[in-house]
């Protein structure tokens, strides 16, 4: 009987042991990384959707390249800048960073912290190989070539980042609640309709006694509201001052038109798009403007909301979250009829279609960039791509990427038009400006002429400031380009065979006295423009 | 990337001079001007001009850049533009930047004359040639002569003559056709120079496609209609589609609609 269960005992034991060991070597963290890299990328990107589309990404790039661990880190937007800056600074900034030229007072990162990866996007993606983009240059395998971030690039002719899906703004619509307004299904197609929509919204709530809006409204999804109908309303205003011929304003000339006089929001292009905005906003929830996307997301899903304004981004949380079903429109837009915007119409206006976004950059300290610029290359690639849109529900920015039946409507047709200047966020002190009058414009007792008046009072300070914002960042390019054009001609003169050293050195010196030209013009308008006075 | 990536490291045992140095402004490179700085410091021995030279480009950006560290540059500088070789030139031409971007109050009139100088000095030197480009910034938009925006372009486009590089050229070439859009002067005047840019060619980035477009709009507002059709016909085939081909389209739509209606008002 002892022997039985002593060698029970043994059994046991044996068992438990071989379960442990079991454990340590397929559960638990290992005593010695198995990985010797470790790549970190950051983004805000936390709604439903990215970080399971990063992760998938990233699992099968774990699979593919066993020496490297990549870590995902996500950042809550409300504490993204402050997280962003400080790391940086104290040299603890991840591998890989999300930015967007549009983030409040963060305009000289780029300069400051960012490594350019220009040689690598003019060389096709090695992730690419048995694809169409095999023999393609990086760059062209983006939908959109990186329009958005070549515009923005802190040195004219630099590459900086690759991105990972395709934006554009939505109406979202409650398919239930508009069927009981209306009695029929028919969504507008125009902004005439939309506008008669809203009475009969008003009426059903009265009826009903329910809190019913025909849109949710947040300070954030006003905001976006205003920026499209602003750049829709002003795109002729747009073409009579490209002076370059480019089709297309970059923020410093928005700002630098302001000061030559060129532009304001009294032109009654710019009220045109105010009262439209005006119009819209009496039919969200009074106070909106003290709330944030939040806000209108929940109202929204609650079903105290026929329709939200959104971006695409926020897509996979308004669908799969509510409990009704969501059709996707294209914001009905005005007609040459319409009695506001008609006579400044140019065509139909870009929701989208304009570039490609959730941007990631190289950081200049980065332990590991040749291992965090091949992450990059996978998770654009056509793979790692299809992934990501796979597991994300968001628009890839990778092109031959299959995009899934249910996130089509997302895609804006190249049907519409777009000059680039929004006249909103063309610099940080004009969109804060705007922000802080934003509800002298949609608030109970707001109106077009109060906005205006408010906004003429501090625009000229503001467009200075960002103005002279726009040429000091540069100057942070251009100094430390010196140092570099002097190191890569005395490396060129060591290896005279080194073709490569030239053609860096040249592109170098051609967007260094572009960024430079650009400072000079800078500098003209702020000095013939003055002091405010 | 062109560099190694590397990471400032001790110098190699039995390494010369020379190599030090090379490494160092490997190290310049790639940006890490902290780690190269200290790889110099380490260097024994009687420096050579182009370790002087390293030594000074280095606390160009040396982070606190301060007054006095971009003084003691210039100072080396100075003495290392009295010689005749290519270190002189770089030194010259560093000196003019120092003025043009590196102080914190620039000083365009101190900066145009060091420009000037060095190209009367060495002016076959791609410092010289790269400073006469520089110059041309100044002459286009800051310095207070001459005033006129015709006669700024004049003046930097008599300085085309000067410089032998092509890519050097093709850079003023660009930026007299920009600064005479800035300026509003005559389209025919600027296009030439814009035609010029295409003809050399090689640009990289953003720049490139502005420069495609711009060539069919601005030939287009000058009324030369068969060069804008065939320019922006060429924005389209060489350029991912986007918001801009949109307006390119409707533009070549508007120019075939306006030719047609030439075509039914000719007897």
């Amino acid at each position: 009987m002892n022997g039985r269960l002593r060698h029970l005992g043994l059994v046991l034991a044996a068992l438990g042991y071989a379960w442990a060991l079991g454990w340590v070597f397929t559960r638990s963290a290992p005593v010695v990384a198995s990985r010797p890299v470790t790549i970190r990328f950051a983004h805000w990107q936390i709604e439903q959707g990215p970080p399971d589309g990063m992760k998938a990404v990233i699992r099968r790039y774990e699979e593919l390249n066993p020496r490297v661990k990549v870590e995902q880190v996500l950042v809550p937007g409300r504490i993204y800048n402050q997280w962003l800056r400080t790391n940086l600074v104290g040299g603890t900034g991840v591998d890989l960073v999300e930015y967007g030229v549009w983030l409040d007072g963060m305009t000289d990162i780029p300069a400051r912290y960012f490594e350019p990866i220009t040689d690598q996007m003019l060389r096709p993606n090695p992730y690419n190989r048995g694809t169409p983009l095999e023999h393609v240059p990086w760059v062209q395998t983006f939908t959109d070539g990186l329009q958005y971030q070549r515009v923005n690039a802190p040195s004219p002719g630099q590459f900086y980042c690759a991105t990972m899906t395709e934006v554009s703004e939505r109406l979202f619509c409650n398919q239930e609640l508009l069927r009981a307004i209306l009695g029929s299904d028919r969504t507008p197609q125009t902004f005439a309709e939309l506008r008669a929509l809203f009475p009969q919204v008003t009426a059903y709530a009265a009826r009903t006694g329910r809190p019913i809006f025909a849109l949710a409204g947040s300070r954030d999804n006003a905001s976006w509201l205003l920026q499209f109908l602003l750049q829709g309303c002003m795109m002729q205003v747009s073409q009579r001052n490209d002076r370059y011929g480019s089709l297309a304003l970059y923020n410093w000339d928005a700002l630098g038109h302001y000061l030559e006089g060129r532009w304001s929001y009294r032109l009654p292009e710019a009220r045109a798009g105010l009262t439209m905005m005006r119009e819209v906003s009496v039919n969200m929830k009074q106070g909106f403007v003290q709330s944030l996307r939040d806000a209108a997301t929940q109202e929204f899903l609650r079903g105290d909301a026929v329709f939200i304004f959104a971006g695409t981004w926020d897509g996979t949380s308004l669908r799969s979250q509510a409990t009704f079903p969501v059709e996707v429109l294209r914001f009905p837009q005005p007609t040459p009829s319409d009695p506001v915007m008609g006579p400044y119409l140019y065509g139909r206006f870009a929701d989208g279609g304009g570039g490609t976004a959730m941007e990631f950059y190289l950081n200049k300290l980065s332990a590991h960039p040749q291992e965090a610029v091949d992450f990059m290359h996978f998770m654009t690639s056509v793979e790692g791509s299809q992934l990501f849109t796979n597991h994300s529900g968001w628009l890839p920015a990778t092109r031959t990427v299959q995009v899934p039946p249910a996130i089509r409507p997302y895609y804006t047709p190249l049907d519409c038009y777009s000059f680039g200047a929004e006249y909103m966020m063309i610099g940080a002190s004009v969109n804060m400006a705007i922000m802080r009058n934003f509800h002298l414009l949609v608030g109970p007792q707001g109106s077009v002429d109060r906005f205006v008046d408010a906004m003429e009072a501090v625009m000229p300070a503001a467009a200075r400031t960002d103005l002279y914002k726009e040429m000091t960042n540069r100057s942070l390019i251009v100094r430390p380009q010196d140092v570099r054009l002097m190191a890569l001609a005395a490396l060129g003169r060591r290896a005279p065979q080194n073709a490569a050293l030239v053609l860096a050195r040249e592109r170098l010196e051609c967007a260094q006295t572009q960024s430079e030209a650009l400072m000079l013009k800078m500098a003209r308008q702020l000095a013939d423009a003055g002091p405010v006075k | 990337m062109l560099t190694t990536w590397a990471r400032a490291a001790a110098p190699a045992d039995g390494a010369s001079p020379s190599d030090e140095v090379g490494a160092a402004w490997q190290l310049m490179a790639d940006h890490l001007g902290r780690d190269a700085y200290v790889r110099l410091d380490r260097v024994r021995g009687v420096p050579t001009r182009e370790q002087r030279l390293a030594q000074a480009v280095v606390v160009v950006d040396y982070q606190p850049v301060t007054p006095e560290r971009l003084h003691a540059a210039e100072a080396i500088f100075a003495d290392l533009a009295r010689g005749e070789d290519e270190i002189a030139a770089q030194a010259a031409y560093l000196q003019a930047r120092l003025y043009q971007v590196h102080y914190s109050q620039p000083d365009y009139g101190r900066a145009a004359e060091l420009y000037r100088a060095l190209a009367a000095r060495q002016p076959d030197s791609h410092w010289a040639q790269l400073g006469l480009v520089k110059l041309g910034l100044l002459q286009l938009y800051v310095l207070p002569e001459p005033a006129g925006p015709a006669a700024r372009l004049a003046a930097v486009a008599a300085l085309l003559p000067r410089i032998k590089e092509e890519k050097l050229q093709r850079d003023v070439h660009l930026q007299l056709g920009q600064a005479g859009t800035f300026y509003g002067l005559p389209l025919d005047a600027v296009l030439a120079h814009l035609i010029e840019v295409n003809r050399i060619g090689g640009l990289v980035g953003q720049i490139e496609e502005d420069l495609a477009i711009q060539l069919g709009e601005l030939s287009l507002r000058a009324g030369h209609y068969a060069a804008a059709r065939t320019y922006f016909e060429t924005y389209l085939r060489d350029f991912t589609p986007n918001l801009r081909s949109v307006t390119v389209r409707r533009r070549l739509a508007e120019m075939a609609a306006q030719e047609a209606k030439a075509q039914e008002g000719r007897p």
